[in-house]
């Protein structure tokens, strides 16, 4: 029996090679003269008029009629020109000449219509005013069309901007029934393939506009953003960046340039935000209390600990990036003495937590790792801080479905919110995160008060052009009196690049990749 | 032998059927709905109206003995089910998936094992001296640091400074070596010490006396004599220890880019997509239970009480 022993073991030392034989190994190959961008996640369904795939990557196929530019202005892309009649509710396009989409179609008014009629007036896309509103459209020549609407839409040139579902897929790339089967659009870069891996593009030399310097472009799925850092460090990677496509932290955008990569950090149009619940925790409903938490902690100091100084602390609730983003406010600056006195005049008194008829000041603030990274590092700062005037700060740190169902309930005392950014800005925000009656669906609201701030959003949205600004300082002017949420810093745009890149230029909004201009050094 | 073989099968199988059940209900009870990030993969200011309707058409509704009955039902015939993030088949998904966890865990356990018995030979031959006291640090070392720490020191130096290695990807055998050694080190660890100390309470038994008298060099015992007698031991701790590697490729997976089952388990617990758990967890645990198997076979072969034994005792 021991030679069953040996010849046991004997083959235990053969299955190392075995085993390592079977793995799916092949040599490393590398190209040169291409673009590597790395992304978080894969790129998913690329359909235009779907809401999973990744907005940078559709950005690279997809165009839309008006091109969302820096700081809010509007740009031809599709079409060459538009205007807007009739007090709002009609805009006529006139579509660019002699562009053709990636599999030959050609770009004209009826596969505009087509797109069109994927969406405008659909049920899930009535949470853009254009559907909502939408009546009909009027095809004037192969060039032009006219779409009317039933009531005036705000902000419709910016909904025409928007990555989905307003961009514009081939009408031959579906199936029989209809169904979206592949990625065409009329951009510079075709979908050569894509896996859990990454995808691949090469450039649509048929490309109406200024084509990329390079011939292809690989993005990269590295999910870990020490991996990013690392790749990018090595040179294995060229570009990383951007809000929704690899975010960069503070701290690894410093790593970075300290370690000689380029770092590219400017305004970004988001603001990081706290909504307060009066209904839920009584306490909240005292101005007084809620101007002692806004003075109560310190902004300069979370953005010089946590966010290596590359945020700006905010005062309101947009960033001057954002067009109509009214009159600067102070940032308000920390003051324990006078937040103490606030409290006490609100009638919170005692050592240690400070109570009032018995009832301890003891807040809720719900935060998400995945919607801020670092969020709860925030919170701690601020309970740490807060605790300092006497208040009792208990964190609850939620996962992306538990915030989705306890935001839109209600369920918190205090909460972290985003506003949306570039190119939704300012009524995205406005609208979507403070009109009690506009239904926000799982992102649930910033503010809700029916019977102040309802009037105030609904005026915003019914002004002409020339009240807007106005209308909307009127809003930021309650806000700012009420102390109705915090706003406590506007999020940087962090991209890095190797070397090898040259002419890099940051996007216009957190869903845009960038590619043009750039060229690669051999 | 051969009854012994069907104990241990027929446990495997019970064991199989109750980690199902558990897996089941930890999947269930976890917080949140999953039904809200589903209508909002659809439209994104999904109304609670369209999250309830998406609640019917999953069956979340169902009582959780029909869901449970339909899930084990379909995976009985191969069919785990459609993720409810990307609306993919899991089984193809999983099927693309399984070699890049399969060649991250085969190869970290053949560095373990590689590294076990170099470290602990070294301790072993040099009883106290600098190799002993050097291999025992190492060890200690490699069971003291987690993986994601090993993981970015390897990347920072071997990658990012030295450029041996790629830092991602599984595109060829030079993009595995990090991974592997990554993933290898803290069972190579636990591992070594089970080698040292057999090989050390073998030296100690009267047969290697026996041999000494016999004039046989200390190596030559060692190998001959006293390795084969720490085999039921190492295998034991081998198949451990291979069922946490996969707990391990969990963090290793992300950080080098690996598109492995683990990758695809975490995708799942953060988008509260159900089925894709249940899937992976599924896999995890036959993988378990498949490991400890054979590991219990290969100490039946290895032990010569358990043989004479027969099935007593099991």
């Amino acid at each position: 029996m021991s030679a069953t022993r040996r010849t046991f073991l004997k083959g235990i030392i053969g299955v190392p090679p075995f085993l390592i034989g079977l793995s799916p190994l092949s040599l490393l190959a590398q190209e040169e003269g291409v673009l590597r961008v790395a992304a978080s996640k894969p790129a998913g369904n690329l359909d235009p008029q779907k809401f999973s795939g990744l907005w940078a990557i559709q950005d690279l196929m997809f165009e839309p009629l008006i091109n969302y530019g820096p700081g809010g202005t509007y740009e031809p892309a599709l079409a060459t020109e538009w205007q807007v009649e009739n007090d709002n509710k009609l805009i006529r396009f006139h579509l660019r000449d002699g562009v053709t989409f990636q599999d030959g179609t050609p770009w004209n008014a009826a596969a505009m219509t087509w797109n069109l009629d994927r969406w405008l007036g659909k049920e899930g896309f009535s949470w853009m005013n254009a559907s909502r509103l939408f009546s009909s459209y009027n095809v004037v020549d192969d060039h032009t069309v006219e779409i009317l609407f039933k009531e005036p839409v705000l902000g419709l040139l910016n909904e025409f901007s928007y990555i989905r579902p307003s961009r514009f897929l081939s009408p031959k790339a579906v199936d029989a029934e209809g169904n979206y089967q592949k990625p065409v659009g009329t951009g510079p870069w075709m979908e050569e393939s894509a896996s859990n891996d990454g995808s691949n593009f090469t450039r649509f030399d048929g490309y109406w506009g200024e084509k990329p310097s390079f011939s292809r472009l690989e993005v990269k799925v590295l999910p870990d953003s020490r991996g990013r850092v690392a790749a990018l460090r090595a040179g294995d990677i060229d570009i990383i960046g951007g809000d929704f496509l690899a975010p960069i932290r503070a701290t690894e955008a410093v790593t970075l340039k300290s370690a000689g990569a380029a770092v590219i950090v400017e305004q970004g149009s988001t603001t990081v935000t706290v909504a307060f619940n009066p209904v839920r925790n009584p306490a909240l409903g005292d101005v007084k209390v809620r101007q002692a938490i806004n003075i109560g902690f310190d902004r300069a100091a979370i953005g010089k600990v946590l966010y290596k100084d590359l945020v700006q602390p905010a005062g309101n609730l947009f960033p001057e990036t954002v067009p109509y983003s009214g009159k600067r406010f102070p940032v308000p600056a920390r003051d324990v003495e006078g937040a103490k006195k606030l409290l006490d005049e609100a009638g919170w008194t005692g050592d240690g937590t400070r109570q009032k008829d018995g009832v301890p000041l003891s807040i809720e603030f719900v935060v998400s790792e995945e919607q801020l990274p670092g969020a709860r590092s925030l919170a701690e700062i601020m309970q740490a801080q807060l605790g300092e005037i006497g208040m009792d700060i208990k964190i609850r740190s939620v996962d992306h479905a538990s915030r989705h169902s306890d935001l839109p309930a209600r369920n918190f005392d205090m909460a972290l919110f985003l506003t949306l950014g570039a190119p939704y800005e300012p009524f995205g925000s406005i609208v979507g995160l403070m009109l009690s009656t506009y239904d926000n669906g799982v992102d649930g609201k910033l503010v809700v008060d029916p019977e102040n701030l309802d009037p105030l959003v609904n005026a915003a949205m019914a002004a002409p052009a020339d009240r807007i600004e106005a209308t909307t300082q009127a809003i930021y002017d309650w806000l700012h009196d009420e102390v109705a949420f915090l706003p406590l810093y506007y999020s940087p745009a962090i991209w890095a690049h190797t070397e090898r890149v040259k002419g890099f230029r940051m996007p216009a909004t957190e869903y845009d990749l960038p590619f043009e201009g750039i060229s690669l050094e051999a | 032998m051969g009854t012994l073989i069907a104990i241990r099968l027929r446990n495997a199988a019970a064991l199989l059927v109750l980690a199902t059940l558990l897996c089941f209900t930890l999947v269930v009870s976890a917080p949140g709905n999953v039904a809200v990030l589903i209508a909002e993969l659809r439209t994104p200011k999904a109304t609670f109206e369209q999250v309830r309707a998406v609640e019917t058409e999953l069956g979340l509704n169902d009582p959780l003995v029909v869901r449970y009955g339909n899930w084990l039902g379909g995976a009985l015939q191969g069919d785990l089910g459609v993720s409810y993030k990307t609306g993919d088949h899991i089984g193809p998904t999983l099927g693309s998936r399984l070699p890049v966890t399969f060649t991250l865990v085969a190869g970290g356990a053949c560095f373990a094992m590689l590294l076990s018995f170099a470290l602990g030979f070294v301790g072993a031959l040099w009883p106290g001296r600098f190799g002993d006291a050097f291999t025992r640090i190492t060890a200690l070392l490699g069971a003291s640091m987690p993986s994601f720490f090993v993981g970015a020191l390897l990347i920072y130096f071997f990658a990012v400074k030295l450029r041996l290695f790629p830092t991602f990807g599984s595109a060829g055998f030079s993009s595995w070596i990090l991974p592997w050694i990554t993933i290898g080190l803290l069972p190579a660890a636990v591992l070594s010490r089970v080698v040292r100390v057999g090989l050390e309470e073998a030296m100690a038994m009267p047969f290697a006396l026996t041999a000494a008298a016999k004039g046989l060099s200390r190596r030559a015992s060692l190998f001959r004599h006293a390795l084969p007698n720490i085999a039921p031991t190492y295998i034991n701790a081998l198949g451990a220890q291979s069922g946490l590697m996969v707990v391990g490729a969990v963090v290793v997976e992300p950080l080098f880019a690996l598109k492995g089952v683990s990758d695809f388990f975490l995708q799942g617990v953060l988008f509260r997509d159900f089925m894709v758990v249940q899937a992976c967890l599924l896999i995890f645990l036959t993988f378990f239970i498949i490991v400890n198997l054979i590991a219990d076979i290969g100490i039946m072969f290895t032990d010569p009480k358990l043989r004479r034994q027969g099935g007593a005792g099991t």
